[in-house]
């Protein structure tokens, strides 16, 4: 179990998505960008050009350096592009999510939840 | 609303290669083997009212799943009406109009598995409140679920594991007292205000730092009262924008949470399930050794007469 350290300062939710998704998210107002030294957004906006390398920066920054990050939610078709990294994310928090987006539907079998799901099971 | 129901897929039967001696009160012949079994029988039942269990919070999850699905689709189905009419100068709601300085408007708590707030028990009754007072725009369903969230300790979810919650921020009880109505579902109370006003931004977005307890001249560290993300695209947003808002705003604050919640709560299920699968595998060596020894014991007994 986690200790309260672990999660007390952890109050923004992140988004790693498409364009639409991120718009959507962000209208709920989760969008959060820190004071001007650092500039650090808690969202990536993810077209045609963006390169798996900079997925795969945003996740590590969202999931192991920066601390306030509570909750990750990811397109599922962009968590297919760092597959490998999703799955082996093992850390109680931030808590990964993956979300469909407009263009791909959602498919369970590729959810990493249901995954676990399976591998309890012993599929 | 979550499927609540309790057990939709029935646990698998007790595995019952796992238990050699299926009748072992019949004879009683083997004194040594009947704690062994016992045990093996103990942590077997354990599993499987832990696989009941995780099977219900699946069926939730998978529930949750469908609903978050549902409300998306409805999103990007707004976004997209609102980008084919948009108005002439807007090329697409999209990051071209992202405010540089956003500030969280909603923000998560995670709260421990007692039901203590992380951050502080003073804000989990400020945001329970001002979520009521918020929710009169988003209907009673809400208000309905908000009151079923207060009820902590019921949930066996809450007992284990962590709980995540999204709430505005800062509580607008505090600042603009109950205007949250006249803009619809979910909509901040700053926002409100500005979307009530005559659309002079910035008097608007200083508004609520006056409000505050900290006053205006906090530095650049405090973080400003977010504004409303619907005035990063004008004043006057096509209602498609704003109904798109409201679906992201419901996904947000009640569906995504609680997915969190259960996910945190599936993964400690399932640690205790391994656990307890190792504890039986380890009972049922123990078991199978006596068995052999009392074989060979009897072996001996049966050449010496």
């Amino acid at each position: 179990m986690a200790s309260q350290a672990d999660f007390r300062d952890r109050q923004f939710l992140a988004v790693i998505g498409d364009e639409d998704s991120v718009t959507g998210l962000l209208l709920a107002g989760i969008g959060h960008v820190t004071a001007p030294p650092d500039n650090q957004k808690n969202f990536l906006v993810v077209d045609a050009k963006t390169d798996n390398a900079s997925i795969e920066a945003a996740f590590e920054r969202f999931t192991t350096e920066r601390k306030d990050i509570g909750i990750v939610l990811i397109n599922q078709h962009i968590a297919d592009r760092i597959r490998n990294r999703v799955d082996t994310y093992t850390q109680a928090f931030p808590t990964i999510l993956e979300i469909p987006s407009k263009d791909h539907p959602y498919d369970p079998e590729k959810d990493s939840v249901l995954r676990r799901v399976r591998r309890l099971f012993g599929e | 609303m979550p499927n609540t129901n309790p057990n939709p897929h029935p646990a698998p039967p007790p595995n019952s290669t796992s238990n050699p001696n299926p009748h072992p009160t019949s004879s009683s012949s083997s004194p040594p083997t009947k704690p062994a079994t016992t045990d093996t029988n103990r942590e077997t039942s354990t599993i499987d009212a832990l696989l009941t269990g995780y099977l219900s919070l699946l069926d939730e999850y998978t529930a949750l799943r469908h609903t978050l699905h549902a409300l998306q689709a409805r999103m990007y189905h707004d976004l997209a009406r609102a980008n084919f009419a948009a108005e002439r100068g807007v090329r697409r709601y999209g990051r071209d109009y992202y405010d540089g300085r956003m500030q969280a408007g909603r923000r998560v708590r995670v709260c421990d598995g007692g039901g203590g707030l992380a951050g502080g028990d003073v804000d989990v009754k400020g945001a329970e409140g001002d979520r009521e007072e918020e929710g009169v725009g988003g209907g009673g369903e809400r208000e309905g679920e908000d009151g079923k969230k207060g009820e902590e300790g019921d949930d066996p979810r809450e007992r284990e594991g962590v709980v995540f919650r999204v709430a505005v921020y800062p509580p607008p009880g505090r600042g603009a007292g109950g205007k949250g109505e006249d803009e619809g579902p979910g909509t901040e109370a700053p926002t409100t205000e500005a979307a009530d006003g005559n659309g002079n931004g910035d008097r608007e977005e200083k508004k609520p730092g006056k409000e505050g307890p900290a006053g205006g001249g906090e530095g650049e560290k405090q973080s400003v009262n977010p504004i409303d993300p619907l005035r990063w695209f004008g004043i006057l947003t096509p209602l498609p924008l704003r109904q798109a808002q409201g679906h992201a705003i419901k996904a947000v604050e009640e569906i995504i949470p609680q997915l969190a919640t259960l996910s945190a709560a599936m993964a400690a299920v399932e640690l205790e399930v391994r656990r307890a699968r190792k504890k039986r595998a380890k009972a049922e060596k123990a078991e199978e050794k006596k068995l052999v020894a009392l074989e060979e014991k009897m072996g001996e007994v049966d050449v010496n007469e």
